[in-house]
C-alpha cells in the first residue's frame, strides 16, 4: 500500500495544475523511490515526465509498485480544497480503484478527506535517455513565461537560436516580426535573476508557441526553468522541485515548413 | 355435349394399340395392393363413335406427345384435365355395377370386365372432358418451313405434309388410313383451310398461306370473343387492363368479390380448361387462374353470380344487393374513363387472338401472325389503342399523384427518423459532455494546434521494454 504525506502540499497542487492542460489522464507510478509520472499529449509531440522523490514526503511509504490512474480535472477539483499550509496525504491500496487524499490543517483541527474514483490507463512508457545537449539555458522561469506569451501574441511558433552571443527567440507573424534577445547575465545579489547560457555549438530550432506556453504553467512551481536545446531532438524545458524531484518537458521541434 | 362417364376399362379397350393393363381384379373381401394405373375419368362427347380413339399427336404449340380422342366421323377432341389444386386433395369414388352400359363408347366394353371392375377408390381426382379441337392445328406445324418464304413454298401434295411430321407422331399416319379415308378427307379439308390450293389432275395440292391463317385463327378468336371470356381471363385481361385509375379520391380499397359464378357457360369452361391442360408451359398466372376457377367451380356454395360487365366487375361489391350497391358505388368512384364497348369487344378479340396464338399455334408462327393482325384491314384496333395510351397517361398522372401521396408517408418515416437521429446525436452529445468533463480546457486547446512538422514522441525516445 501507499501512504505518502507531503507538508509543501502546493508543490502537488502545482505540478498537477502544470500538468493537466497538457495531459487528460496519465498514472501516477509509485514505487519505494518515489512517485513517478510520465505522459504526452494527445498529438503525441510533447511528453511531460514528473518525478517526486520519497524525500520530498514525509513520512513515504510504499511496498510495492503501483499505478494510479488519475484523471487530472477530476484530481484538480479535488485539490482545489486544498489550502495553503495544509498537509497532505495519500493513501492508496496495492491495487486500488480509489485514491484516498486526506488535507490536514496544520493550524486549526480539521481534516478533510477524499476518495478520488481512478481508472485503468493503458500508457506506453518511452525511455528517455540522458542526453549531452548542445545548448543550456538556465532563466528565471517567469522571465521565460513572459517571453512566450509575448511572442505568441505574435506568431504560433518560435525560433530559438543559441549562439555564443546569447539566446535568441524571434517570430514572425501576419502583423509582423519580433525577437527578444538574452544575453549571460549575473546577478550576485539576486541569484535567481541570472541568464546561464552555456553552449558547446550553435542550435536554431522552431517550436510551436502554444506548447511552450503550456509548459509554463508550471512556472509557480520554481523561480528557475532550465531550457536545453539540440539540434534535432526534443527541446527540455525542466522546472526544479523541492530537492532532486523535477518536472520536465519536451517538445518536438518543428522541422521543414517554417512559415 | 352428354356427360358420359367412362372408366379406365372404357379407355384401355379403345386403344386399340394398347399394351398397358387394366384395372386389377382381386376379391371384393381382401385389400387389393394399389394399382400402378389407376383408373381414370373421361367424360366423352356423346357424338363420338365407337371407332374413336385415343391417340398420341404432337401438340401443336409445344411439339410434345400428346393425347387426343379423334374419331373417324366427329373429328378431333383434345383433353382438358381438371384437377383439384395440390393443396385442397380430393378423390374419386368409382362404382360401376355389371349392367351399367356407360355411355355410347361403354358399349364395346365386355360386361365381365366391368363386372370384376367393382369399386374404386382413387386419390388423383382428374377429370379428363374430351372437348373438341380444330384438326387444322395438329397439321399446322406440318406446314411451315420457317425458311421459306411465302412466295418460295412450293406446292406439294398432302401426303408430302404429313409425312413431315410422320417420324414424331406415327399416330398420325395411322389415323389418316382410318374408316376409308374419312380422317385423310377432314385434314385435308382443313388443310385448305389455310393454305393456296392447286387442282393438279385428280390430286390438288396445296401451299400454305400465312394470310389464310390469320383470317381463320381471327375468325376463331371473333367466335370466341362474341360472349364475354372465361371469367378468370375476362378480368384478368379484359377488365384489369383497361380499368382506369380513380381520380380524385385519395385511397381505394378494391375488395374483388369473392363469389363464385357456379354455372358457366360451357363453351366457357372448355376454353378455360383448355389452358389449363395444354401443356405445362403456360404463363404461372393463367395456370393459377384456371386452377382456381376449377375450386371455384366444385365448390358447392355458390354464391350470386356477377355479371361480367367491365364497370361493376371492378367496383367492389360487398352485399347482395348487387345492383343498387355497384351502381351508388359507380357513381362515387367514377374512373377517369370508362371502356366503351367497342374498345371491350376489341380488347376480347385481341385477348381471344393472342390466347389461340399462344396455346396451338407453332412459337415461330406467333410473331408473324400477330404482326398480320395489325396489317388486317377488316380489324380496325385503333380504337383500343387509343385508348390503352390514353389510360397509360391517366395511370402516369395517378402514380405521380400517388407518389406524391407517399412523399407525405415518407415525410412521416422521415419524422420518426428524426427523433431517432436526434435521439442519436443527444447521446453523443452526452457523451462527449462526459469526456470533455475530464478534459481541461488547456488540452481543448491544444488540440487545435497544428502540429504539421512535429516529429511524435516516439520517435525520438524509444520504448521502455
Amino acid at each position: 500500500m501507499l501512504e505518502a504525506r507531503l507538508s509543501q502540499s502546493m508543490v502537488l497542487k502545482k505540478v498537477v495544475d502544470a500538468i493537466k492542460d497538457l495531459v487528460q489522464d496519465c498514472n501516477f507510478d509509485c514505487n519505494d523511490s518515489g512517485i513517478a509520472l510520465q505522459a504526452m499529449d494527445n498529438s503525441h509531440v510533447a511528453l511531460v515526465s514528473m518525478l517526486l522523490k520519497a524525500e520530498s514526503f514525509e513520512p513515504y511509504r510504499c511496498d510495492r509498485n503501483i499505478a494510479l490512474g488519475v484523471n487530472l480535472t477530476s484530481l484538480t477539483k479535488v485539490l482545489r480544497a486544498l489550502q495553503n499550509d495544509d498537509l497532505v496525504t495519500l493513501k492508496a491500496e496495492d491495487a486500488p480503484d480509489s485514491l484516498n487524499i486526506t488535507f490536514e490543517s496544520s493550524t486549526a483541527d480539521r481534516i478533510s478527506e477524499y476518495d478520488l474514483k481512478l481508472m485503468d490507463i493503458d500508457q506506453e512508457h518511452l525511455g528517455i535517455p540522458d542526453t549531452e545537449y548542445a545548448a543550456t539555458v538556465t532563466m528565471p522561469s517567469s522571465e521565460f513565461k513572459r517571453i512566450c506569451t509575448d511572442l505568441q501574441a505574435m506568431s504560433e511558433s518560435v525560433t530559438i537560436e543559441a549562439t555564443k552571443d546569447g539566446i535568441k527567440f524571434s517570430c514572425a507573424g501576419d502583423i509582423g516580426n519580433g525577437a527578444v534577445t538574452l544575453r549571460n547575465y549575473q546577478n550576485v545579489e539576486k541569484e535567481h535573476l541570472n541568464v546561464d547560457i552555456e553552449l558547446t555549438e550553435p542550435v536554431s530550432l522552431t517550436f510551436s508557441l502554444k506548447y511552450l506556453v503550456n509548459f509554463c504553467k508550471a512556472q509557480p512551481l520554481s523561480d528557475r526553468v532550465k531550457i536545453c536545446l539540440s539540434n534535432e531532438v526534443p527541446l527540455l524545458v525542466e522546472y526544479l522541485i523541492t530537492g532532486t524531484s523535477f518536472l520536465r518537458f519536451y517538445l518536438a521541434p518543428k522541422i521543414g515548413d517554417e512559415e | 355435349m352428354a356427360r358420359t362417364r367412362a372408366s379406365k376399362g372404357n379407355d384401355a379397350a379403345k386403344k386399340g394399340d394398347s399394351s398397358t393393363t387394366t384395372s386389377t381384379s382381386k376379391s371384393k373381401y381382401t385389400l387389393s395392393p394399389p394399382s400402378n394405373s389407376p383408373p381414370k375419368i373421361f367424360i366423352l362427347p356423346k357424338k363420338a363413335t365407337n371407332e374413336a380413339r385415343i391417340v398420341s399427336l404432337l401438340h401443336p404449340r409445344y411439339a410434345t406427345p400428346t393425347r387426343y380422342l379423334v374419331c373417324p366421323e366427329t373429328g378431333f377432341y383434345e383433353f382438358t384435365r381438371i384437377a383439384a389444386p395440390k393443396s385442397t386433395p380430393r378423390s374419386w369414388l368409382i362404382q360401376t355395377n355389371g349392367h351399367e352400359t356407360s355411355g355410347v363408347d361403354a358399349e364395346t366394353t365386355s360386361s365381365e370386365r366391368d363386372a370384376s371392375f367393382g369399386t374404386y377408390v382413387t386419390s388423383g381426382a382428374e377429370l379428363f372432358v374430351a372437348t373438341p379441337i380444330d384438326p387444322l392445328f395438329l397439321i399446322l406445324p406440318t406446314l411451315i418451313d420457317p425458311d421459306a418464304k411465302s412466295e418460295k413454298r412450293r406446292y406439294v401434295s398432302s401426303d408430302d405434309h404429313f409425312d413431315r411430321i410422320q417420324e414424331e407422331s406415327p399416330h398420325l399416319w395411322e389415323i389418316l388410313r382410318w374408316g376409308e379415308g374419312r380422317v385423310r378427307r377432314l385434314l385435308e379439308a382443313r388443310l385448305g383451310a389455310v393454305c393456296d390450293t392447286v387442282e393438279a389432275g385428280d390430286e390438288s395440292v396445296f401451299r400454305f398461306s400465312e394470310d389464310k391463317l390469320v383470317t381463320e385463327v381471327l375468325s376463331k378468336a371473333r367466335r370466341m370473343s362474341t360472349q364475354p371470356l372465361p371469367r378468370s381471363m375476362e378480368e384478368k385481361f379484359v377488365v384489369k387492363p383497361l380499368e382506369a385509375p380513380v381520380l380524385g379520391l385519395k385511397r381505394q380499397v378494391i375488395t374483388t368479390t369473392t363469389t363464385t359464378t357456379s354455372t358457366e357457360a360451357p363453351a366457357e369452361t372448355t376454353q378455360d380448361d383448355s389452358s389449363n391442360s395444354a401443356s405445362a408451359n403456360r404463363t404461372p398466372g393463367s395456370k393459377a387462374e384456371a386452377s382456381e376457377s376449377q375450386s371455384s367451380v366444385s365448390s358447392t356454395g355458390s354464391g350470386t353470380s356477377l355479371t361480367s360487365e367491365a364497370s361493376t366487375a371492378a367496383t367492389p361489391v360487398t352485399s347482395s344487393d348487387v345492383e343498387a350497391d355497384s351502381a351508388a358505388l359507380a357513381e362515387a368512384l367514377r374512373p377517369a374513363i370508362v371502356a366503351s364497348a367497342e374498345v371491350i369487344s376489341l380488347q376480347r378479340l385481341r385477348i381471344a387472338f393472342n390466347f389461340l396464338c399462344s396455346s396451338y399455334v407453332p412459337a415461330s408462327l406467333v410473331t408473324l401472325l400477330q404482326a398480320k393482325l395489325s396489317a388486317q384491314p377488316e380489324v380496325n384496333f385503333a380504337p383500343l389503342d387509343n385508348y390503352i395510351s390514353e389510360l397509360n397517361r391517366l395511370k402516369h398522372e395517378a402514380a405521380a399523384a400517388r407518389s406524391a401521396g407517399d412523399f407525405a408517408r415518407k415525410r412521416m418515416l422521415d419524422d420518426e427518423e428524426l427523433a431517432e437521429r436526434a435521439e442519436k446525436k443527444r447521446k453523443k452529445e452526452e457523451e462527449d459532455k462526459r469526456k470533455k468533463a475530464g478534459e481541461s480546457r488547456g488540452v481543448r486547446e491544444l488540440k487545435k494546434v497544428n502540429t504539421a512538422g512535429m516529429k511524435k514522441m516516439s520517435d525520438f525516445f524509444k520504448k521502455k521494454t
